[in-house]
């Protein structure tokens, strides 16, 4: 057997209200992949922070490279070569890619100053290892989400590690991407580098790792081999229950045209789109990392100018040119960066929730906290959203259980037509399975939706309709039995050879 | 020098660029509103009462990167300057143990600053604020009056000459092209732009925030007691209510110079070219004998004027 790197012997951490884990025992070795799984709120993000350093355990203890350890920062943790890719993105947004890649980590010359030119340099090797095109001297502010996720994940690779910890670094990011990190994961396993995986796509473990253990309400289940057991059952382990088709029948009759959009200009980003969608409808909308589908969202939603032509919202023309407007003629959009654009951090579930539909709960300007409370309550339940109340600072929630609170806010906001971009980011299955059926129950309900999703499967199980774009213009559209990975890859991807970084 | 290095350098911030025409224009004016304002004399007027601010801004622009707020410069400007010139009293074989002696204590005042906060976690605005009534408090009960009296020789630190050039705004001129060159190469000046930009983010990259965080008030704590004893050297003794004045105005500068309050965005040149528009827009407007009451009202339209064509309108 190989060596252990790590050991973790009965680990506890309470929160307030919460025990995130209980007496749990993990142990990693030398060159193996071992994939983390569990719902939402399970306490996987806790576990490697305890392991880091950025938490300090209740109780228990930690054995790294044979001795036993106690960090009181991740300071200590990375010196001992433990690098983390944490789940919530850790990035300066006004520092450069180059900077941010190599923060903490900088090659300097003497008098501890900074090798800028080598730092340059480096960074370029190390994005275009993954086949991406940043400028290295780009500040982060100005990256899509996904460009941020590829930032975030070269800055764990460029560390000498031992223990290399990833915390679901695929979320947002296409398969294209997500096929150059595993090729990369494979070559550090072969050098001897212990990898911790954490995913809620399932595939991906099945893909890449050689054992996978389940954590569940804060407790151990148990540590599998992944040769040694099947995706259901490792999923009913997960949930504690058997989970029928993860997506709801498809069909429903569309009714009439809800949004239709021509050939919509939004700066030099977006050009000349133009689709249409009908109530009852789930268009997908499919492409690459940087294709744009997030800026077009932006154009219709009003939070960027459309610079030409026009879109319709049932039949009628809009002239919408911020969010307040948009929201008020029936639009919802959920955003994919539910850090900076979605959630106030600092406020309670309820909070965020009623806020773009404050109005509904007051008598007289007065807010009927009452009927707010009842309502959210509701909501939770709805969602499986895991906190004590909904008092509860959003700040405290597990990724999955923050996304779950955006998720009810823009359903509830929504009159009409709804964008999701990447509902499921960071979602568990037993809640996607429940987050999918919402969907298509909105659908039914005569909603038209207009779905942005980076997880192919996600498009091909949901969508009627599936339009595709490469790099801000339209590559094609599919509808029934067109829509496959296939298919739609090959749109996103078509002439992509010539593609050159600029 | 490689491309891509050139490139970082050549990177303004264009509030840099928006402060820098404003100077201009003032200093433009000035040659129209009286023609004493181009002389030698009254241009050395204004490179000699930039040093004060500069020096104190200079402090406040390391503590404001990282997100936070100094308000005890004032405090310690006043104390220092008030001990040197008291314990001294015209004792020149004094001088270099006493300032010595000063320099020491606002460093440890600012280091305390910085302990208070990183270990009680209490915000800056209230742990300085806190700090400079007691040193208000403290000041006020050894002097009510200026006290003592300074050597005659330690008018050299303000008004010395080399070749007929001022060394006092040259030197703080250099300092502040020091510390940019720190801020931008040295490992630590990029940690300041991190803790300011990201907290959390900086604590789990690894980096020992708190320490970055102690090591800017200890800083700023520094740099206010060179203000106070170049204050001492300007007028030939310290006063208890002098530091009064730079509790906020040397904050002014700052923002108006495109450093952000949250933090994470800025540098200390913008800081030093919003010193020289605070000071040429005085002089002139005392050219001009505006009373100092519509000096208040006009230095405050600019400053918001100013920073609003900076704040960050999304753009495609
Ligand atoms: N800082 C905190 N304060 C209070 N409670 C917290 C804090 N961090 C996590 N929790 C709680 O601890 C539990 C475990 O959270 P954790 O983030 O580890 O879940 P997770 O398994 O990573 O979930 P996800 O898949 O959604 O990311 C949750 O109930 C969460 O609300
Ligand atoms: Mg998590």
């Amino acid at each position: 057997m190989a060596e252990t790197v790590l050991q973790v012997k009965s680990v506890t951490k309470h929160f307030p209200g919460v025990v995130a884990l209980n007496q749990v025992d993990f142990n990693n070795y030398a060159g193996e992949i071992h994939a983390l799984v569990g719902e939402n709120g399970a306490g996987k993000s806790t576990l490697i922070k305890v392991i880091a350093g950025a938490y300090q355990p209740d109780g228990g203890e930690i054995i790294f490279g044979g001795q036993k350890t106690v960090w009181d920062s991740p300071h200590q943790s990375r010196e001992a070569g433990i690098s983390v890719i944490y789940q919530e993105f850790n990035l300066f947004p006004d520092l450069t890619v180059a900077e941010n890649i190599f923060m903490g980590n900088e090659p300097l010359k003497a008098f501890r100053l900074i090798d800028y030119p080598k730092m340059i340099k480096e960074s370029d090797e190390l994005l275009s290892k993954f086949g991406i095109c940043i400028e290295p001297l780009k500040k982060v502010k100005d990256l899509s989400v996904a460009e941020q996720q590829m930032v975030e994940i070269a800055k764990g690779m460029c560390n000498q590690t031992k223990l290399f910890i990833l915390d679901e670094p695929t979320a947002g990011i296409s398969d294209q991407e997500a096929e150059t990190l595993f090729e990369r994961l494979a070559v550090l396993k072969a050098e001897g580098v212990s990898v911790i995986y954490i995913s809620h796509r399932l595939g991906e473990i099945f893909q890449i790792a050689d054992r996978v253990t389940v954590l569940k309400d804060g407790n151990l289940v148990d540590t599998f081999d992944t040769k040694a057991i099947d995706k259901n059952t490792l999923v009913s382990k997960m949930v504690g229950r058997d989970l029928e088709d993860i997506y709801p029948p498809k069909g429903g009759e569309a009714g009439g045209e809800a949004l239709s959009i021509k050939s919509l200009s939004v700066g030099h980003l977006v050009k000349d789109v133009s689709f249409s969608l009908r109530q009852g409808e789930i268009l997908g909308l499919a492409g690459l990392v940087g294709s744009r589908r997030t800026e077009l969202a932006h154009g219709l939603f009003g939070s960027l100018p459309i610079t030409a032509g026009s879109y319709k919202l049932g039949g009628r023309e809009v002239s919408a040119t911020n969010p307040q407007a948009s929201i008020r003629s029936g639009l919802g959009f959920l955003t994919e960066d539910r850090k900076n654009e979605g959630l106030v951090l600092g406020q309670s579930i309820e909070a965020n929730i009623t806020m773009p539909i404050l109005a509904q709960f007051a008598n007289n300007s007065l807010v009927d906290f009452k009927r707010e409370k009842n309502f959210c309550q509701q909501e939770m339940d709805k969602y499986a959203i895991v906190a004590k109340s909904g008092e509860v600072l959003v700040n405290n929630l597990s990724g999955g259980n923050q996304q779950k609170v955006l998720f009810s806010r823009w359903v509830q906001a929504c009159g009409g037509v709804l964008i999701l971009d990447e509902p499921t980011r960071g979602v568990d299955v037993g809640a996607k399975v429940e987050i999918y059926k919402i969907i298509r129950d909105l659908a039914e309900s005569g909603l038209a939706i207009l779905l942005i999703s980076s997880e192919l499967q996600e498009v091909v199980g949901m969508c009627d309709r599936v339009v595709v774009m490469k790099e801000g213009r339209l590559a094609g559209e599919l509808e029934n039995d067109q829509i496959s990975e296939e298919s739609i890859m090959h749109l996103a991807t078509l002439s992509r050879e010539n593609f050159v970084c600029d | 020098m490689s491309e891509a290095f050139k490139k970082v350098v050549s990177k303004i911030d264009p509030s840099i660029g928006i402060v820098s025409g404003l100077v201009l224009l003032l200093v433009i004016a000035g040659f129209f509103v009286s023609d004493r304002f181009g002389t030698t004399q009254n241009l050395l007027n204004i490179l000699e009462n930039s040093v004060s601010l500069g020096l104190a801004s200079m402090g406040q622009t390391l503590v404001i990167l990282t997100g936070g707020i100094d308000l005890s410069i004032g405090g310690i400007i006043s104390l220092t300057s008030c001990l040197t010139s008291g314990v001294i009293n015209g004792n020149s074989s004094l001088m270099f143990p006493v300032i010595a002696g000063v320099l020491l204590l606002g460093i440890a005042i600012g280091a305390l600053n910085g302990v208070l906060i990183v270990r009680l976690g209490v915000h800056p605005l209230i742990v300085t604020l806190g700090m400079s009534m007691v040193l208000q408090g403290v000041t006020l009960m050894y002097t009510l009056e200026p006290p003592g009296a300074m050597p005659l020789s330690w008018d050299l630190v303000a008004y010395g000459k080399l070749l007929g050039v001022p060394v006092a705004p040259l030197v703080m001129v250099l300092i502040f092209i020091a510390m940019w060159a720190f801020l931008k190469k040295a490992r630590l000046g990029r940690y300041i732009f991190a803790v300011g930009g990201n907290a959390e983010a900086a604590r789990l990259s690894g980096i020992r925030q708190n320490r970055v965080v102690v090591f800017v008030y200890t800083a700023c704590g520094f740099f206010a007691t060179l203000t106070g004893l170049y204050l001492v050297s300007r007028m030939g003794i310290g006063d208890p209510r002098i530091g009064g004045y730079y509790m906020l105005s040397s904050i002014t500068p700052v923002v108006v110079g495109g450093t952000i309050l949250a933090g994470g965005k800025g540098g200390v040149i913008g800081t030093l070219i919003g010193v020289y528009l605070i000071i040429v827009l005085r002089n002139l407007l005392n050219f001009m004998d505006i009373t100092s009451f519509y000096q208040w009202i006009i230095e405050g339209v600019i400053i918001i004027v100013a920073v609003s064509f900076y704040v960050e309108r999304k753009k495609v």
